[in-house]
């Protein structure tokens, strides 16, 4: 076997580098570009679920300072889910100190200043606060309906400080689907923003359903604690045991089913769709460099993909794609099949593990996308982290394919330039 | 009890309602009264098809059931309008219910029968539809077969638009006349058509809110005030989006000179304000014909309002030609402007809009019986359209059937397997077209006349099945054992009944038999991935049956086409999406988990 042909002190003016942190469940890339005898980086999201944390974002903000020496040229936060920004909440300190930040990169949905945007996410928050409420009183909510609502809540802290651009010192951008990146802020990266899209159809799934009982917003755009209507007056409220109800009244058990699937509409549903509504605004970045064409979806689902891939072109992007994040952490249908099928030659990495959804990463997908891949693909949990104990393991990987390389709590993969 | 002495029996009673919901007030002749038809009712009401139960699960409280037989009700013909009383409600819903399967039994010439026949049988309401008029606090109502309910919300308005609403104002879906037909028209076709509501493609949940729309938006020309005031405000021109402000003005300072939106060609106005949807949902014919706008719609409100702008264009199509000739003596005797037609002249038109949609509402009820069991496309919906409209008149001499045509043609509806868009090539195929085989059940035991009995019903249902089973190649009908697995495939026989129509053009009746022929198979979404997720694929023949026994046509959708089998599944893993439950609990989603109730919402 004639790997680590490039690896063990890989040349900075010869390979690109592609980090991968193991996060726990979340996303963390650190791209480097060799840029004349020496690395300019990219940070790809930077977070963890905190039902998915597995203890080492400290250690990794550190390892990003040194080996960044606190220089970076581009930090892409990809949406505004905890499990991936929330690393730049834990890790300010040490992010404040950064002697340079180039640019910052959120999608469109994220722009203070867009009257569209700031209304989407006056209900998303609104909506989760009051999801999460109900979920801590109600006893049968599902954990993995919790861990959907949590995600979204709790992350001012990091994305006032990505809205800041690192304390003022990052131009910010807010994209859309088909801008133009006139200047990148790497010499000789060219970027081509694939998403999110702005289009009715789209907007119109970004747009959770409101007007619920707890879920109710108040004028202000607020949560509303208990919004119970009381429709009438009570004189018409019957006494349960009134006469003129015998032939009415319902069983025990049909009051029952009522009651749960009237009175408790399907906010675990709702739940998952503010979480993959949110999933969707992902920043779909497609990076080249010296000819390589890197792809970071962040967790760019059905929706978001969709509407790139039935443009024209579309079919020769995918072609050339050398290297490929796994949207979504490897979830059911956040890598559309066909998609799959148009990559060739290229490799792949997952930052995923089974916790908290079981059900992700989706190995059907994964084994598709090595099949593909000729194997070149890593999952971040194959990697044993010394003092996480609790870690999830993945599946064990003896034999690491060409050009990957394993660190403390890292993968590498290297593509020489 | 009827009294026994010979007092006449009522046929009618008349029950006020909202022509279309609380939002407009009085104007517009908003207040109408229906004639339903008279049936003795315990308070509630509870009839012959409903039971109306005011339980709310919000609150988990009952409010008290109106009791219609009331005197002093009786009397004035039903309660006034009145959102702050719940028994108005109740007797909303049950006259705009009532009203709406009346249509359908009208249409397709036998009673309407509701899908389920749960619960205990000494319980003699397991075969009534139950209504929850305020079932919950929700921006929403739905049809459920498993809770055998019409289910309508109540919900504070929000939004930034909120229209005619007062912010914060209760909005009771159930005083909604459209919403209440078009969860009706969900039951009723539920009850019709076992499987049609599986979700095999984009166009069969968009079939089911485009056809429940459709009957909504033809009940608004039974509004006789409503549809007057129409026609005087567009000069006749009923599909005009707007009408005409009262006073002209070119800078409108009171609500009088504000010209306002046409009434008849929209839906539930006052909910999909207070939803923050701007303007009214759904709109029917607020877009021009795009021949390509089918490839490109998804979500089923979007792609069924396609449906449903087609219908209304032809619909609209035939009713100019029916009154081209009063347009032109009304010019001729002086003007047709908007706003000054002669009285009788607008009656007349009136008269002629009300006729026209009456027709057009039952050619599509009717094409109901002419549909596949199964996964149904829009253009088999224009083949069963034409079908169904030629079996009953064969001499359209108004040209309904070419305005249907041209319609779904511009949009873009395109029947698979089909040459041309002529009629004889969209009318559905016999066995002897397809195989050159004359097919023949004998021994089928119906009149058109009675209902066939129970015991007639069972040995019908024996022939069918044995009829089916030895002619599966020339019925489309899969083969009896599988060629993978060797699992025998079985035939399932649903909903079969004879049927008596008079044609209006000879006035001779007519006597027909359908039959549903069903076989399932379950399969995995990936084929070579026996873990993946399983659903259930179907096939099936409709088949119509002349007097005789002979096949008349065999509507087929089979089990054993890849093309269909390759089409669910790629819709399948994209509908997941939406879900949820596939990605964050490994779990597919049922397909009654696709039901209306998530539809509705809107998720």
């Amino acid at each position: 076997m004639k790997k680590k042909a490039i690896a063990k002190q890989p040349d900075s003016s010869t390979a690109i580098r592609i980090r991968m942190y193991r996060v726990g469940f979340g996303d963390c890339f650190l791209v480097s570009l060799p840029v004349a005898g020496e690395y300019k980086h990219v940070l790809v999201d930077c977070g963890v679920h905190a039902r998915g944390d597995i203890g080492t974002m400290d250690k990794i903000v550190a390892n990003i300072a040194n080996e960044t020496s606190g220089k970076l040229a581009l930090v892409i936060a990809t949406h505004a889910h905890q499990d991936h920004v929330s690393g730049f909440a834990k890790g300010k300190a040490v992010f404040s100190k950064f002697s340079e930040v180039g640019e910052v990169w959120l999608p469109w949905t994220e722009d203070p200043q867009d009257s569209e945007a700031a209304g989407l996410r006056k209900k998303r928050f609104a909506l989760a606060a009051q999801l999460q409420q109900h979920f801590a009183l109600s006893l049968n909510a599902s954990p993995q309906a919790v861990a959907a609502v949590t995600n979204i809540a709790g992350n001012q802290v990091a994305l006032q400080f990505l809205h800041s651009g690192f304390d003022g010192k990052a131009k910010v951008r807010y994209l859309v689907a088909g801008d133009k990146i006139r200047k990148p802020p790497i010499p000789g990266m060219s970027v081509k923003v694939l998403g999110p899209p702005r289009d009715q159809e789209f907007l119109s799934k970004m747009n959770p359903p409101a007007g619920q009982r707890y879920l109710q917003l108040g004028p202000s755009g607020q949560a509303e604690v208990g919004n119970a209507l009381k429709p009438f007056s009570t004189r018409w409220i019957l006494n349960r045991t009134d006469k003129s109800l015998d032939h009415l009244r319902l069983s025990h058990e049909d009051e029952k089913q009522l009651d749960r699937q009237l009175a408790d509409p399907a906010l675990e549903e709702l739940a998952f769709a503010i979480d993959q509504a949110l999933n969707n605004t992902s920043v779909v970045s497609l990076l080249t460099f010296g000819g390589q064409a890197l792809l970071f979806p962040g967790d760019a689902q059905y929706g978001n993909w969709n509407a790139w891939l039935q443009q024209d072109g579309s079919d020769e992007i995918l072609d050339s794609v050398r290297f490929y994040k796994v949207s979504h952490h490897g979830s059911f249908n956040a890598t559309p099949k066909n998609a799959v099928q148009k990559m060739h030659a290229f490799a792949a990495m997952a930052s995923t593990q089974n916790v908290p959804w079981a059900s992700i990463p989706r190995l059907p997908l994964m084994n598709a996308l090595a099949a593909q891949a000729k194997n070149n693909v890593v999952r971040s949990d194959s990697l044993a982290v010394k003092g996480a104990n609790k870690a999830p393991k993945g599946p064990v990987v003896s034999n690491l394919p060409q050009n990957f390389e394993k660190g403390e709590f890292w993968y590498d993969y290297f593509i020489p330039v | 009890m009827v009294p026994a002495q010979a007092s006449p029996c009522p046929f009618q009673r008349p029950l006020k309602v909202y022509a279309f919901d609380p939002s407009r007030g009085k104007t517009l002749g908003n207040y109408m009264t229906i004639n339903v038809e008279y049936e003795e009712l315990e308070p509630g009401p509870v009839g012959q098809h409903f039971v109306v139960i005011d339980y709310d699960a919000s609150n988990q409280c009952y409010y008290a059931p109106v009791n219609l037989d009331d005197r002093g009700i009786l009397l004035s013909a039903g309660l006034d309008p009145s959102e702050t009383n719940p028994k108005f409600h109740q007797q909303m819903v049950y006259a705009v219910a009532s009203e709406t399967v009346r249509r359908f039994e009208f249409a397709l010439g036998r009673p309407v029968k509701w899908r389920f026949q749960t619960g205990s049988r000494d319980d003699p309401r397991r075969k009534l539809l139950r209504i929850f008029p305020h079932g919950m606090q929700e921006a929403n109502a739905f049809y459920s077969r498993e809770l055998r309910a019409l289910v309508f919300g109540y919900f504070a308005s929000t939004g930034d638009n909120i229209g005619t609403n007062l912010p914060g104002q209760t909005v009771f879906t159930c005083l909604s006349h459209d919403i209440i037909a078009h969860e009706t028209t969900h039951a009723v076709i539920d009850g019709l058509r076992q499987y049609f509501n599986e979700p095999t493609g984009p166009d069969v949940l968009a079939f089911h809110e485009a056809f429940a729309d459709v009957v909504a938006l033809f009940q608004h020309f039974s509004f006789k005030d409503a549809l007057l005031n129409t026609i005087d405000r567009t000069g006749g021109l009923i599909h005009q989006m707007e009408l005409r402000p009262e006073v002209a003005s070119s800078q409108p300072m009171i609500q009088a000179e504000l010209s306002s939106m046409n009434p008849l060609v929209g839906l539930a106005r006052q909910f999909g304000e207070a939803m923050g949807l701007r303007g009214m949902l759904r709109s029917a014919l607020g877009t021009p014909p795009d021949s390509r706008a089918l490839d490109k719609t998804t979500e089923p409100h979007a792609r069924g309002a396609i449906l449903v702008a087609a219908i209304f264009d032809a619909f609209f199509t035939v009713y100019l030609r029916r009154v081209s000739d009063l347009l032109r003596i009304g010019r001729a005797g002086g003007t047709a402007e908007p706003g000054n037609l002669h009285p009788l002249l607008v009656s007349r038109l009136a008269d002629e809009a009300s006729k026209a949609a009456n027709h057009f509402c039952n050619i599509c009820m009717r094409a109901l019986d002419y549909s596949p069991p199964v996964g149904i496309l829009f253009g088999d919906f224009l083949r069963a359209l034409v079908t169904a409209d030629t079996d009953v008149v064969p001499d359209d001499d108004l040209g309904y059937r070419p305005a249907l045509i041209d319609a779904f043609r511009s949009r873009g509806i395109r029947p698979k397997d089909v040459f041309s868009y002529s009629e004889e090539s969209l009318i559905w195929n016999s066995p002897e077209q397809m195989y050159g085989k004359k097919l023949r059940c004998d021994g089928l035991v119906f009149d058109g006349v009675t209902q066939p009995n129970e015991s007639t019903q069972t040995r019908n249902a024996v022939i069918l099945h044995r009829f089916a089973d030895q002619n599966r190649e020339a019925l489309g009908l899969a083969r009896a054992k599988d060629p993978k697995t060797g699992e025998p495939v079985k035939i399932q026989v649903h909903s079969f009944h004879p049927l008596i129509r008079v044609g209006p053009d000879d006035n001779r009746p007519k006597l027909q038999f359908f039959a549903e022929f069903v076989q399932s198979r379950k399969e995995r979404l990936d084929p070579q991935d026996s873990k993946s997720l399983e659903f259930t694929a179907r096939g099936g023949t409709a088949v119509v049956f002349n007097s005789d026994g002979s096949v008349r046509y065999a509507i087929q959708k089979s089990l054993d086409n890849a093309e269909r089998l390759r089409s669910q599944r790629e819709y399948l893993e994209q509908t997941s999406e939406n879900s949820g439950q596939a990605m964050y609990l490994g779990r597919f989603p049922s397909l009654e988990h696709l039901n209306f109730a998530a539809i509705h919402r809107g998720f």
